[in-house]
């Protein structure tokens, strides 16, 4: 069963990502109905795939369950973003990395992890909103990757039929700000909660784990990021920033699923 | 009955569709240059007359006339070509006896098919001038209606130029041939659109009044910048400006302390020197909170610093820029014509199936099949039903359904020899669609 929906999906993102090209190469609308269509689609059997073994993944215990929600997570916010913009262009991005996510999800060890021994109620009070968070902010680094992209046609005198089908840097620029403004807020309840966790666990908030340190580095640069936009930091500076921010998140991801901490931090 | 439907298919292979042509004659901005063309230009009246006229020849049975200013073409449907284009020729050679003699190399016929084909290049914008303007439609229709309303046109017309129109809307739904911008102005304006999402509470302010100048920003204004301020060194030519803009003069002296409410600047001043200074822009970004600035520099000698493209948030395009600009989009609507001209082969194909079978004797030949077919099934079927008959009784069905079949056949049939041209296609139009002749045959 979960392996119908799981290869299902898969094969939905695939096309999503597919149609999405098409659609961005081309003129058809027929493209761009299709990618919307699958990845909807592909949505409707994660979330059948996730409610179907509920009381597991909402207890968050393996990283598999994990991957999966933030998979959830991603696509959901693209797809709330895409009611009201036409973002195609992110769809393009958001597309294969759901695919990556979801397939990755299945390539890790799903067995019980060090966090799973824990058995401890805030794992999942640290994990869903920081997973939120991180799905919020991975659209906004899409967003600024997109930004930069356009910003430097712009300014280079250039035009292809890509950046034309963008989102205006007005859009980008705004839409962005709101995103790392909403994944900010949900990332931090997620270190809260997660050094909460730590507490709890090990019986220190704090123990300068490669994870806490990057994750406490990419907090601080969203933070600037939105103190400063009343100064003018906004459009190519608050793109570059939003990267700087998703790098460290993903080093810190990695750093936790490499091994290289114990995960009693907050990722 | 098997050996008049091979007849009939043979004709229609040879084209032989009792010699009713499609002609177009004409000349346009490729084959006459503009002192002949602007000789041809018609008034409204007088192309009523000529649709009149062309109507009244003999052997013409429908006509419609195209009198824009990059073309002049007559589109007819007529039972002899050949006559009918020595008349055409000379009703043209009429109208502009000065150049009678170069006439005959300045115009173009085309038959049949590349005739259709040409209607419906013209129509999609295709044989334009600049490819993919969207003028062209709306004039096609107007000439249409012009002929249909003096009873010019006919079935084949009609069918042709309906066809037309929506062949354009294909291949403007289908292809990009008139997404982008060709012109300096609406460069300006697809530029500006690539920094701002909404133009309506966005401000533009024109700086002098040079023509490209003054063209760009109504090229703004019309595409929704809801505010516009107005400079000059002659301030009553500001007020001027602004009034006919409707946007609000800001004295040339102190225009740096309004640009920080400026989203789109414009520079069209003959000025020598930079008017619009790096510094300038820098500070009022910085009263802008970083909030995007595009300028647009139409002058030449330029007006602004290049050196602001090189502030963060701020763009700027000089009129070399926007050319550019221009020249790659009009690039791209010449790949975009290929996919068009392909739509075009296949609707052309679609329009000719129709057309090659629009004759007299070619659906009577398969009126009466359709029908001999239905009447054999249904005499089969009856036949098993009541079982074993005598040869008489037998007999006496084929005998009785074959007459019904005539009898029902008999004044479709006489109506569609009636000798009226116009009539006749009417009633094959007619016949055809009411027993579905042109749909695919059920296997």
């Amino acid at each position: 069963m979960g392996l119908v929906f799981f290869s299902s999906s898969l094969v939905l993102y695939l096309l999503a990502t597919a149609a999405f090209v098409t659609h961005l190469m081309g003129v058809r609308e027929t493209a761009r109905r299709v990618a919307l269509t699958s990845l909807g689609l592909a949505f409707a059997l994660d979330t059948a795939g996730l409610l179907a073994r509920a009381d597991q993944v909402f207890a968050l215990r393996s990283p598999h369950d994990q991957i999966s929600l933030l998979a959830w997570f991603l696509v959901a916010v693209y797809l709330l973003l895409q009611t009201r913009y036409r973002l195609d262009v992110v769809g393009a991005l958001v597309s294969p990395l759901a695919f990556l996510l979801t397939l990755s999800s299945y390539i890790v060890y799903s067995g019980d992890d060090e966090l799973s021994r824990l058995g401890s109620s805030w794992l999942p009070a640290h994990v869903a909103p920081a997973f939120l968070g991180y799905a919020i902010l991975v659209v906004a680094s899409c967003l600024s990757t997109l930004y930069l992209l356009q910003e430097h046609q712009l300014k280079s005198k250039r035009a292809s039929g890509l950046t034309r089908r963008m989102p205006s840097l007005e859009t980008l620029d705004a839409l962005n700000y709101r995103c790392v403004a909403w994944g900010f807020a949900l990332f931090t309840i997620g270190i809260i909660t997660g050094s909460i966790l730590a507490k709890v666990a090990w019986g220190t908030f704090w123990s300068w784990e490669p994870v806490q340190i990057l994750s406490a580095l990419a907090w601080l640069i969203y933070a600037v990021l939105l103190q400063t936009r009343s100064l003018g930091w906004r459009g190519r500076r608050a793109a570059t920033l939003t990267l700087a921010g998703f790098v460290l998140l993903v080093v810190s991801f990695l750093s936790l699923n490499l091994g290289l901490s114990h995960g009693n931090g907050v990722g | 009955m098997v050996s008049a439907d091979v007849e009939a298919t043979e004709r229609m292979d040879r084209g032989d569709r009792g010699a009713r042509e499609v002609l177009v004659v004409g000349l346009n901005h490729r084959t006459a240059p503009v002192a002949v063309r602007e000789g041809l230009a018609l008034t409204d009246e007088r192309i009523d007359e000529m649709n009149r006229l062309l109507c009244s020849l003999g052997g013409v049975d429908e006509a419609a006339v195209v009198s824009t200013c990059n073309r002049v073409e007559i589109i007819a449907c007529a039972s002899d070509g050949e006559r009918m284009e020595n008349e055409i020729l000379s009703v043209l050679r009429d109208m502009q006896p000065g150049i009678a003699g170069d006439l005959d190399n300045l115009l173009y016929t085309h038959r049949d098919r590349e005739a259709v084909r040409h209607v419906f290049r013209v129509a999609s914008s295709l044989d334009s001038m600049v490819v993919g303007e969207p003028q062209i439609l709306g004039q096609l229709k107007d000439f249409y209606a012009r002929a249909a309303s003096v009873g010019a046109t006919g079935t084949v017309l009609h069918r042709c130029f309906h066809k037309a129109f929506s062949v354009a809307k294909r291949v403007r739904t289908e292809t990009a041939i008139a997404a982008r911008a060709v012109s300096v102005g609406s460069a300006a304006v697809e530029l500006a659109s690539r920094i701002f999402e909404d133009f309506a509470d966005k401000t533009a302010m024109l700086i002098g009044a040079g023509e490209m100048g003054e063209l760009a920003a109504r090229q703004l204004v019309a595409a929704g910048v809801g505010g516009l301020m107005v400079t000059n060194r002659t301030f009553d030519r500001a007020v001027e400006m602004a009034r006919e803009f409707g946007g609000t003069p800001v004295p040339f002296d102190g225009f740096p302390r309004y640009l920080p409410m400026a989203d789109i600047i414009i520079g069209a001043t003959a000025a020598t020197g930079f008017v619009l200074t790096r510094d300038a822009v820098q500070t009022a970004l910085r009263e802008r909170k970083g909030k995007p600035m595009f300028c647009i520099d139409v002058s030449v000698p330029r007006n602004f610093d290049p050196q602001i493209n090189d502030i963060d948030n701020a763009y700027l395009y000089d009129v070399d820029d926007l050319s550019e600009v221009a020249e790659v989009n009009l690039e791209e609507r010449a790949r975009e014509a290929g996919k068009a001209e392909q739509i075009v082969l296949a609707e052309v194909e679609s329009f000719w199936r129709w057309f090659s079978q629009l004759d007299v004797v070619p659906t009577i030949v398969s009126v009466r099949a359709k029908l001999e077919r239905i009447r054999q099934a249904e005499l089969a079927r009856v036949l098993q039903e009541l079982g074993p008959l005598t040869d008489a009784q037998r007999q006496a069905l084929e005998r009785m359904t074959t007459s019904m079949v005539n009898k029902i056949l008999h004044t479709p049939i006489t109506r569609l020899k009636t000798h009226d041209r116009r009539d006749e296609l009417f009633f094959v139009d007619a016949v055809r669609s009411l027993f579905e002749l042109d749909e695919p045959e059920d296997p």
